[in-house]
């Protein structure tokens, strides 16, 4: 399995989008009744002043059933997941987990998926991590290795085939 | 002694080495026994935005994966330890869920139990190791080092899951840095978020954010940064002069790992404690001496 299946419009995409959007939904009735735009996520919002993120409007549109119009921007990936919207949020709230549906959602509507996100996903596919491990330099610029540092081998799937064919059926199953 | 198995995560092996060898050298003079395993793979937070039931299941297999041998988990990354905490409060209360995820495991011939208790750096030293225990092993005087404390937002919020300390007012990494004689101090920009998890998309935002709380943290005159997580590390010692680029400010800000910190007081070497991998210029304090 590669990205592509759990990027695309392939059919089990489909599958995928509804159960998202199902979930999009049920946040749009349970929210309704409780959001009353106080606006105090944005407030605290890490991303607002920098990059004009506004948490309480995300649950307004929402509210009014605007899903397409929010995938299709690119303000829904300036969260940075600092979970500071949910924490105060005096409704219990969670703009951030409407974020995380949303981009979700998007990714499953075959929406490009911005920056390294791919390359991360690629990587967690193949290898199991995010990255591979890396030799790095020090302060007065030599290069170590783990092993140069005594650490032990890296914990990662050993049997990669085995640990893809797992994600893949993931992937289909929907769990 | 107690043992746990380290569940090292993605950003720590791969790169954050100094993290890694200070926890190793560390823990075990505080009785805390280190368990490595095979076969573990990212906990899936880091993408959690393009697909969270990836996320989830990556999360339950990991945690299975330490439930084999018996044992709780020690997951240093705080994201590591919000995605397992999360994952594990999902299948303990979700049964539709946790059947499903473990047809899924079974593959792999996993079980998810929900035995294992998931504990990351600050509450296993705070918590369970114990602020007097840490203090009896102090034996270089930190000198009153002014410390400014940077907890990182997944080890605090949300709180409904569970976090180690408090999301308003986290104090305990300042009860662990009084014991070993530094004196930490509140700021007010002490809960700001380090940007880190836009790298993937956003990166010079990223620094943006990076830049301005490290900026403020040098005009107050504090000796030292201190941080618990790998990415948050990443952004404020090892990428510190781009960070300063982006708000026009030359920063020269020594920034630590607690452990790295707390294995100098104890008079462990510095290069056991991968201080040479600080990129930020931690020489400047001379706490080193081989
Ligand atoms: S989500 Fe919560 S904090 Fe934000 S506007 Fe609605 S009620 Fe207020
Ligand atoms: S989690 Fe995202 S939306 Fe919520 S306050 Fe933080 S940056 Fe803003
Ligand atoms: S949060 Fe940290 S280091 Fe932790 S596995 Fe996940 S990416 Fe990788």
């Amino acid at each position: 399995m590669g990205i592509v299946d759990l990027t695309s419009m392939g059919e089990s995409q489909v599958k995928l989008r509804n159960e998202i959007n199902e979930r999009l939904s049920r946040l749009q009735d349970e929210i309704s009744d409780y959001c009353y735009q106080c606006a105090k996520c944005t407030s605290g919002c890490e991303a607002h002043k920098l990059l004009e993120l506004e948490p309480h409007k995300i649950v307004a549109l929402l509210k009014r059933g605007l899903i397409d119009e929010m995938i299709n921007s690119d303000v829904i990936w300036t969260c940075m997941s600092c979970f500071k919207c949910r924490e105060r949020c005096p409704q219990k709230v969670a703009p951030v987990e409407i974020l995380f549906a949303l981009k979700n959602m998007a990714v499953a509507s075959g929406k490009q998926i911005p920056g390294n996100y791919t390359a991360m996903l690629q990587s967690v596919l193949s290898i199991g991590l995010i990255q591979d491990v890396k030799s790095i330099t020090t302060r007065d610029n030599k290069t170590k290795s783990r092993s140069d540092l005594d650490l032990p081998e890296i914990s990662k799937p050993t049997d990669s085939t085995k640990f893809q064919m797992i994600l893949s059926k993931l992937a289909v199953e929907k769990v | 002694m107690k043992s746990y198995v380290l569940y090292p995560g993605c950003v720590m092996p791969t790169e954050q080495y100094a993290y890694e060898m200070s926890i190793r050298e560390v823990l075990p003079l505080l009785e805390i026994k280190l368990v490595d395993l095979k076969d573990f793979s990212c906990c899936g937070e880091p993408i959690k935005s393009v697909n969270q039931m990836l996320s989830l299941a990556l999360s339950a297999r990991n945690i299975a994966l330490a439930e084999k041998e018996g044992l709780d988990i020690f997951a240093p990354c705080p994201m590591c330890h919000l995605a397992l905490s999360e994952s594990k409060r999902i299948l303990d209360s979700d049964p539709a869920m946790n059947e499903k995820i473990n047809k899924f495991l079974a593959d792999e011939g996993l079980t998810y139990m929900g035995k294992s208790v998931i504990v990351n750096t600050l509450d296993l030293l705070h918590d369970i190791v114990g602020v007097e225990n840490i203090k009896k092993l102090a034996k270089k005087p930190l000198n009153e080092l002014k410390v400014a404390t940077h907890y990182g937002c997944h080890l605090i919020r949300p709180s409904e899951i569970g976090r180690p300390d408090d999301s308003e007012n986290p104090q305990k990494m300042e009860k662990i840095l009084e014991a070993i004689g530094a004196k930490p101090l509140d700021y007010p920009e002490k809960l700001d978020c380090c940007g880190g998890l836009l790298t993937a998309n956003l990166p010079e935002s990223a620094l943006t954010k990076t830049g301005q709380k490290l900026q403020k943290v040098q005009e107050q005159g504090f000796d030292a940064f201190i941080d618990t997580c790998p990415w948050c590390h990443r952004q404020y010692d090892s990428k510190q002069t781009k960070a300063g680029e982006t708000v026009a400010a030359k920063l020269e800000v020594p920034v630590f790992y607690l452990t790295q910190l707390l294995g100098l007081s104890f008079g462990i070497s510095s290069d056991k404690l991968g201080l040479d991998l600080n990129l930020s210029p931690v020489d400047k304090l001379n706490l080193g001496g081989k």
